[in-house]
């Protein structure tokens, strides 16, 4: 029986490490309770509430909707997988293995991606064709693909950030989870309009990833946008 | 040609604290290729700990070192644990996959290619009689199956070092046997093995040393055998006489020998000096006019070995 010999530092073989953890997440978790209940459910009530018997526009709902299901999604796998991993012992057999932690996380962040990517470019669509929104121009509709790739990547490391808490409950990790999501969502112009918005929380809305999601939202289709495009992104 | 077998695991100044707590006090062993070592202990010896070090899940103390092969490793270098195969006492093996995706997913983790996964995957399925499972979600199979699973997964790559965590932890015995059975071969294979448990007799049949651990310390290091011998002090003597004893017979008896308990007519005592105490005992039978019926000697087992050496330990 010899010494085994591989080199796991070129980055042929991270990339592949990365891949193989990803769709192991996403194959593992899109499916499970909390990814379904804090990625779909909860914005699609929330969602519902906010529209039904009110009087919104149009161009409103397609912004509001597509910025809570981009900010949702996003951070509705990273949560849940630390803590479900420290649980069943398996993140134990990963880093006994030879997996960095870096690219346990780059597999967390692309599996969160690619889940919020999917399902807010579909619900994108969707909406475009059922509201008959018009987006400004094709950079305009490029600017939307781009502000949904970084919430992607954005929201993942946020959930990455509040799971890194050692803990084997996912509970523990929505809970605080939510204690973030929801004063960022509400801050963010979705509901309240930057331009209704005090001072105080304006400034405070400069710290929300949504806040610049919400402006690139609006400049596509032709509202007022806050913020220069290159601030935006 | 060099016959010397090389060392497979050379573990030197392992120390870890948690907090206060030192986990594992300043301990270095070695394990030599085709080498199977036992490391027992109570719960809280610092076995799992020393465990993780190793397997760079906790990383080393300043002045640790470890050996793979006889080779320094430098723990940034994660390339080292393609050497290990890790079975857990508890299934780690992820719970919706089916039995073929885990074993899939850690051989792409070890860089494996699709044919090499194939040749060995459906090799190890057959070796631990999950042919039939392979297509099962591993949330329904039974533990036994679940921690065959594990050897499965552990073995994909060919690891030249197997580390066990208590693998045969509440198992059926059909399950027990075939992992004992394999642990066995996989050493005939030229494995070395790093084997924690609880069970003495399963560490008397396998391992050829063994490493006793208490309070994170590391206070005996001996074959299981020579663990025993050092302990022929407390061989045991049960002596059955053909006819009752009276009561000042008995009496005498005691005065005699101090005896520890009596089970089914056979007197049981410890025996510091067995030629001594068989002289005594033939002089005391002429003496009483008795007949001796049968005469035993038992031998200290590992388990007594083990439980003196901790209490020598803990009241040192």
């Amino acid at each position: 029986m010899m010494k085994i010999e591989k080199d796991y530092s070129t980055l042929k073989s991270k990339i592949s490490i990365i891949w193989t953890l990803t769709r192991k997440n996403i194959s593992l978790y899109i499916k499970s309770g909390p990814v379904l209940i804090f990625g779909l459910m909860f914005p699609f009530f929330l969602a519902l509430s906010w529209i039904i018997g009110r009087n919104i526009d149009s161009i409103q709902i397609f912004i509001g909707i597509l910025a809570m299901t981009s900010f949702f999604t996003a951070t509705a796998i990273s949560p849940v997988i630390l803590p479900i991993e420290t649980r069943e012992n398996s993140l134990e057999r990963l880093t006994s293995s030879p997996v960095g932690l870096l690219e346990i996380i780059f597999g967390i962040m692309f599996a969160s991606f690619i889940y919020s990517f999917f399902i807010t470019s579909s619900i994108m669509i969707i909406f475009i064709l059922l509201l008959n929104i018009q987006i400004v121009s094709i950079s305009a509709f490029l600017f939307i693909l781009v502000a949904i790739i970084l919430m992607g990547f954005i929201g993942s490391l946020l959930g990455i950030l509040v799971s890194a808490n050692p803990t084997e409950k996912t509970s523990d990790v929505m809970v605080m989870m939510n204690l973030l999501k929801f004063p960022l969502l509400f801050i963010s112009g979705i509901f309240i309009p930057f331009e209704s918005l005090p001072l105080i929380v304006l400034i405070f809305s400069l710290f929300s990833p949504i806040t610049f999601m919400v402006d690139i939202l609006r400049f596509a289709t032709n509202e007022n946008n806050l913020f220069p495009l290159i601030i935006d992104i | 040609m060099n016959l010397e077998k090389k060392t497979a695991v050379s573990a030197l100044n392992f120390t870890k604290k948690f907090g206060d707590l030192i986990a594992v006090d300043n301990i270095s062993f070695s394990i030599k290729q085709g080498e199977i070592v036992g490391l027992l202990g109570p719960n809280g010896a610092g076995k799992t700990t020393t465990i993780r070090m190793i397997t760079g899940v906790f990383p080393l103390n300043k002045n640790a070192k470890l050996k793979i092969f006889d080779k320094d490793i430098d723990p940034s270098n994660r390339s080292y644990k393609i050497n290990f195969g890790i079975v857990p006492e508890i299934s780690n093996a992820y719970r919706d996959f089916t039995v073929w995706q885990n074993i899939r997913f850690n051989a792409k983790i070890y860089g494996m290619n699709k044919k090499a996964l194939q040749i060995r995957g459906i090799k190890l399925l057959k070796t631990f009689q999950l042919e039939d499972k392979s297509n099962k979600k591993t949330k329904t199979l039974s533990k036994g199956l679940k921690q065959r699973l594990n050897f499965c997964m552990a073995l994909i790559h060919n690891p030249s070092i197997l580390i066990l965590d208590e693998p045969t932890a509440g198992l059926d015995p059909i399950s027990v046997n075939i992992l004992r059975n394999q642990i066995e071969g996989f050493k005939k294979e030229g494995k070395s093995i790093f084997l924690t448990t609880h069970n003495l007799s399963e560490a008397q049949r396998l391992c050829d040393r063994i490493l006793i651990m208490n309070k994170g310390r590391i206070i005996a290091d001996e074959h299981p055998d020579v663990l025993r011998e050092k302990f022929k002090p407390q061989l045991k003597i049960l002596v059955k006489f053909q006819s009752k004893l009276s009561q000042s017979q008995l009496d005498n008896f005691n005065r005699v020998f101090t005896f520890e308990k009596q089970i089914d007519d056979f007197f049981i005592f410890s025996s510091k000096d067995p030629l001594n105490d068989i002289s005594r005992l033939h002089n005391f039978v002429k003496k009483e006019n008795l007949q001796i019926g049968k005469l035993k000697f038992k031998e200290p087992t590992l388990e007594e070995a083990f439980i003196h050496i901790i209490n020598e330990d803990e009241f040192k």
